[in-house]
């Protein structure tokens, strides 16, 4: 039930985020510059929210294929084996990300 | 006399059928028998014929032939569905074919006969009988009958019509990986028990549905609902058990409440 709810909560949390980026990034003309695109990797407020779109997208993608995996009989008695995998990937990815997202700078 | 010749207009069609015989054949082969059909002849009719006019060997499940045992659920041209009130025509191919294998992810027994063990272990697994209030005696007969209001019968409807076919069970993608899993056919049953105000272990059951084989396997594939041919929704039964799930000492408390009027109109 735990993964469930996780997965869903983020999966609204990814609605939001997404319609963000896709706003900002894609959608009004001459916003796919490259100084644009800098200056706004910059920006603190933008760091923050890239860390918690990034935290997201890992907890609904890794909590999907968990739940997934375990669907197959025989994956099913590793479950606990498997749930401590995609926490430690999770972590792992989740680290590196913050830390390219927090050290970015404009380079001048 | 095969029902072709009884009514109507007669015409040619192919009914092809998936045979396997374990003590004979290695693996499961098709078969084709040529037959003359009216419009009326249904999938049950055409076997019936087969079995007595073509090939005595033909094995398969039905008896009452008129929708309500669920004995006679097949797959029919990929699609699981009855065979007794589903007519030939309807089903017909361009080449005028039809073809008929047993329910899938169940074991063969014999042609279109499946082992539907799993199917009824899930099915205890969620008692699917009423547990009556604990003050009900049923030593002693009841002065008046348990009082339920039409709001309440009417939230039941979506599942008492059930008549256990397994073409949900079978057509399910969960159950195809993991026959672990408890499946649409009981967890629409123990949702019937669950929202029956005269069941006293709404609790008990949410929490049983509510583990590792139960309501948050299903991943909303719509395939049970697809093939039912009750016109049921075991997806949206599933999705009141997952709220449910989530409350359900609430949900008990509220329970006893609503039957402590049931006992005020039982004395
Ligand atoms: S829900 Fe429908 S398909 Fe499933 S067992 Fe009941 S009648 Fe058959
Ligand atoms: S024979 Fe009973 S449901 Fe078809």
């Amino acid at each position: 039930m735990r993964v469930f709810v996780l997965q869903r909560v983020t999966a609204v949390a990814l609605v939001v985020f997404l319609t963000l980026h896709m706003i900002v990034v894609h959608y009004p003309p001459g916003h796919l510059d490259f100084s644009r695109v800098m200056v706004r990797l910059a920006n603190p407020v933008w760091k923050v929210i890239d860390i918690l779109f990034l935290l997201s997208v890992l907890v609904h993608a890794l909590a999907g294929a968990y739940a997934v995996l375990i669907d197959a009989e025989r994956i099913m008695p590793y479950k606990r084996i498997l749930a401590w995998g995609a926490i430690a990937l999770g972590v792992v990815a989740f680290i590196y990300g913050t830390i390219t997202i927090i050290n970015f700078k404009v380079l001048v | 006399m095969s029902q072709a010749q009884n009514t109507g207009q007669v015409m040619k069609a192919v009914i092809r059928i998936q045979r396997f015989n374990p003590d004979v054949d290695r693996k499961p082969y098709l078969a084709d028998y040529p037959l003359d059909i009216t419009d009326d002849t249904t999938l049950l009719d055409a076997l019936e014929t087969i079995k007595n006019e073509l090939d005595g060997s033909l094995t398969f499940r039905r008896s009452c032939r008129h929708a309500i045992c669920g004995s006679c659920a097949m797959n029919i041209n990929g699609k699981n569905t009855l065979v007794c009130n589903r007519r030939v025509k309807a089903f017909l191919d361009g080449k005028g074919r039809v073809t008929i294998r047993p329910l899938p992810y169940l074991p063969i027994i014999k042609d279109l006969v499946v082992d539907r063990s799993a199917f009824w272990e899930q099915y205890l697994r969620v008692k699917p009988w009423l547990i009556p209030p604990a003050s009900y005696n049923e030593n002693q007969a009841p002065n008046s009958e348990f009082r339920v209001m039409p709001e309440e019968v009417a939230a039941l409807k979506n599942a008492e019509t059930c008549i256990m076919c397994g073409a949900c069970y079978s057509a399910c993608s969960v159950v195809g990986m993991n026959k672990k899993y408890i499946g649409p056919h009981a967890l629409l049953k123990s949702f019937l028990r669950v929202m029956d105000p005269r069941d006293s272990a709404p609790a008990e059951r949410l929490e049983n549905v509510g583990g590792d084989d139960g309501v948050f396997r299903c991943h909303t594939i719509f395939n049970c609902i697809d093939v039912c041919p009750k016109g049921l929704n075991p997806t949206q039964a599933i999705e009141t058990l997952r709220k449910l799930a989530q409350k359900r000492r609430d949900f008990e408390a509220a329970r006893v409440e609503r039957q402590k009027t049931l006992e005020a109109d039982h004395v």
